[in-house]
């Protein structure tokens, strides 16, 4: 089966809740691709995840997988690994009898698969072990583990580093990033963080209530937003409302400039907070329009300490904390600051956004 | 202050509301116990042993416990599979079937027994095709058992059902995922995790069909069953001379009652609940 086969097809799917509806969705993740989906609670990506996996009907459309139809198959023929937030480990099982759990539902003979997965796991010596005393990354490893041992032909994975504490989070991300690139079939993995959905989507989708409001690239979605909302969530901040004509947009008392875009109307103005420079404004960004302000407030948040400038507007700036020391930014300090072009994301308001 | 508050609560468990509800609720286990000491303690061994003896008596409380026995597994055979659907679907009318399950408890039990007759009887729906193949429920251990069935059904039911609501739903999806049809995530996960409270149902179904007495008697008065032969041994013999029977009927209920409570929380269920704590 050639890579193309492989692929996973959502042609106008749609899952209807009570009054909430989910779709209408088309797409398509290719075996060498990780989809990320990141929304708000609430946004639908569960519903998503339910209905390719059949936990759920869906009230329209097809989901194909290796060119298979399997919008009216049962979720235990369709080839599918779950890896759940909870990481839903059989409570009543151990930890070998847990990744077994597949093996048998097929009537499999033979556990070397499971076996040979408990150990590139690291999960041996907690073999014996009940899920209940392992601590959250060892259950979400052992559910991994586990959804492998089926041999899956697609991946969903339901939030599963979200439950977990930072460090183990960041480590069990590592984990993820390596094992989607290595298994080569198509992989959705939904979450609300975006940190989480830029670092390991090959593609993102932005899913706000039971749409999709952006679909692309990891690169595209970051850097070009479609929407405000979408801005927002992933981490631009709004400078507020006004009217680009000629490359020139004031929001307020700022006037930015050099802005290469030809159109002329009324914008939603959002810029990178840590794209932001303080202090000596370099001579290439000078031009753009430099400012002063106040400083408001000095967050020592990690790893960015958070500068709030008291501007009209305001402008928050994510900075380095040696740049701090450096710069001997404080509350009280007059300091200039520049927004540069790449830092910034204008965004049409049209009559929806309005 | 408000720590001191607290302190001072946590320092004084006797406080005049504690006392109050201490009060209150040994009152109701006076109640409970003062008539069941006073009956143990009104017969001598001697008596007890003489009503051990009687064939009438030992025949109606072996008559009690099979067919108690014989309606808690019908019981929960049935009632698992409706308690699933009430714990896992969402349908229209399900409060309805909820409320018809919970009926059983509010109909007195000899209007159940006169109900069960319209169908169970020789020319109810039920009772006079089944006449055709040699089953009378009139007066046999069929209605007997019918009537046990009638009354405790709704413990099989609300006690599984409890058992299922209480399991992670993801348990079950998961298992699905993984290649288990739906009768094998049942087998393997659901009726696992679940067990304690289907033994719990079941014993609790045990324990009212033993002690029925209102609708078993007008459904079949013959064989005799155990509460039955008590009530006809009061009319005969009075007070004093039936107690000897009523004890041993006690003593039998509930020791069968506390062995199989124990054996449906504790040492056979031991390993299944550390895995779930």
């Amino acid at each position: 089966m050639s890579v193309a086969d492989r692929d996973l097809v959502l042609s106008g799917l749609k899952t209807r809740a009570g009054s909430f509806e989910l779709g209408s969705i088309d797409l398509k993740v290719s075996p060498d691709r990780v989809l990320v989906i990141l929304g708000p609670s609430g946004a639908g990506k569960t519903m998503l995840i339910d209905t390719i996996a059949g936990f759920r009907k869906p009230s329209a459309g097809q989901v194909i997988l290796c060119e298979r139809n399997l919008t009216s198959l049962p979720p235990e023929a369709r080839k599918i690994g779950v890896v759940f937030q909870d990481a839903a480990l059989f409570p009543h099982l151990s930890v070998r009898e847990n990744v077994r759990f597949g093996e048998r539902a097929r009537g499999a003979s033979s556990h070397q698969r499971s076996d040979d997965l408990l150990n590139q796991f690291g999960l041996g010596a907690l073999a014996e072990r009940a899920p209940r005393s392992l601590s959250g990354g060892e259950r979400q490893r052992v559910a991994l583990a586990r959804v492998l041992a089926s041999d899956p032909e697609l991946m969903l994975l339901d939030e599963p580093l979200s439950a977990l504490d930072q460090p183990t989070r960041e480590e069990l991300r590592s984990v993820l990033q390596g094992l989607l690139v290595e298994l080569k079939i198509p992989a959705i993995h939904v979450t609300h963080d975006r940190e989480e959905a830029l670092s390991l989507g090959d593609d993102v989708g932005i899913v706000v209530d039971g749409r999709f409001r952006q679909l692309g690239t990891r690169r595209e979605v970051a850097r070009s937003p479609a929407d405000e909302v979408v801005a927002r969530l992933l981490g631009w901040l709004e400078l507020g409302h006004g009217t680009l004509e000629r490359g020139r947009v004031s929001v307020g008392d700022l006037t930015l400039t050099n802005i290469s875009d030809d159109y002329s109307g009324p914008v939603y103005v959002f810029y990178r907070p840590e794209e932001v420079l303080l202090g000596d404004a370099s001579p290439e960004v000078s031009a753009t329009g430099q400012f002063f302000g106040v400083i408001e407030s000095v967050l020592l948040t990690v790893p960015l300490a958070r500068v709030t400038i008291g501007s009209k507007p305001s402008v928050t700036v994510l900075m380095l904390h040696r740049d701090l020391d450096r710069l001997a930014l404080r509350p009280g300090v007059t300091v200039a600051a520049v927004i540069p072009p790449g830092a910034l994301r204008l965004i049409r308001a049209t009559s929806e956004t309005e | 202050m408000i720590e001191a508050r607290a302190a001072a609560g946590r320092n004084s468990p006797f406080g005049a509301f504690q006392a109050l509800m201490w009060v209150l609720g040994g009152l109701l286990i006076a109640f409970i116990l003062l008539p069941l000491v006073r009956l143990a303690t009104t017969s001598t061994p001697a008596s007890l042993t003489h009503a051990a003896e009687t064939a009438e008596i030992r025949d109606a409380i072996q008559l009690s416990l099979q067919d108690a026995a014989i309606t808690a597994v019908v019981a929960t055979f049935l009632g698992v599979a409706l308690a699933y659907v009430l714990a896992r679907r969402r349908f229209p009318g399900r409060s309805l079937v909820q409320a018809v399950v919970d009926l059983p408890l509010a109909v007195p039990h000899t209007v159940a027994g006169i109900a069960l007759l319209f169908i169970f009887g020789r020319t109810g729906w039920v009772g006079a095709p089944a006449s055709h193949i040699g089953i009378s429920f009139y007066g046999s251990q069929w209605g007997i058992i019918t009537a046990m069935l009638f009354v405790s059904a709704p413990f099989a039911v609300n006690s599984s059902r409890v058992a299922f609501e209480a399991i992670e739903p993801n348990f079950e999806r998961a298992a699905r995922s993984l290649g288990a049809t739906p009768w094998h995530a049942f087998r393997r996960v659901t009726l696992p995790l679940s067990v304690r409270g289907v033994l719990t149902g079941a014993v609790l179904v045990y324990a009212r069909s033993i002690s029925e007495f209102g609708a078993v008697v007008i459904i079949a008065f013959y064989p005799v069953t155990a509460p039955v032969e008590v009530y006809n041994l009061f009319l005969r013999t009075g007070l004093t001379e039936s107690a000897s029977a009523a004890v041993l009927l006690l003593a039998v209920a509930l020791a069968t009652f506390l062995v199989l409570r124990a054996l449906a929380s504790g040492w056979v269920l031991s390993g299944i609940d550390r895995e779930r704590r």
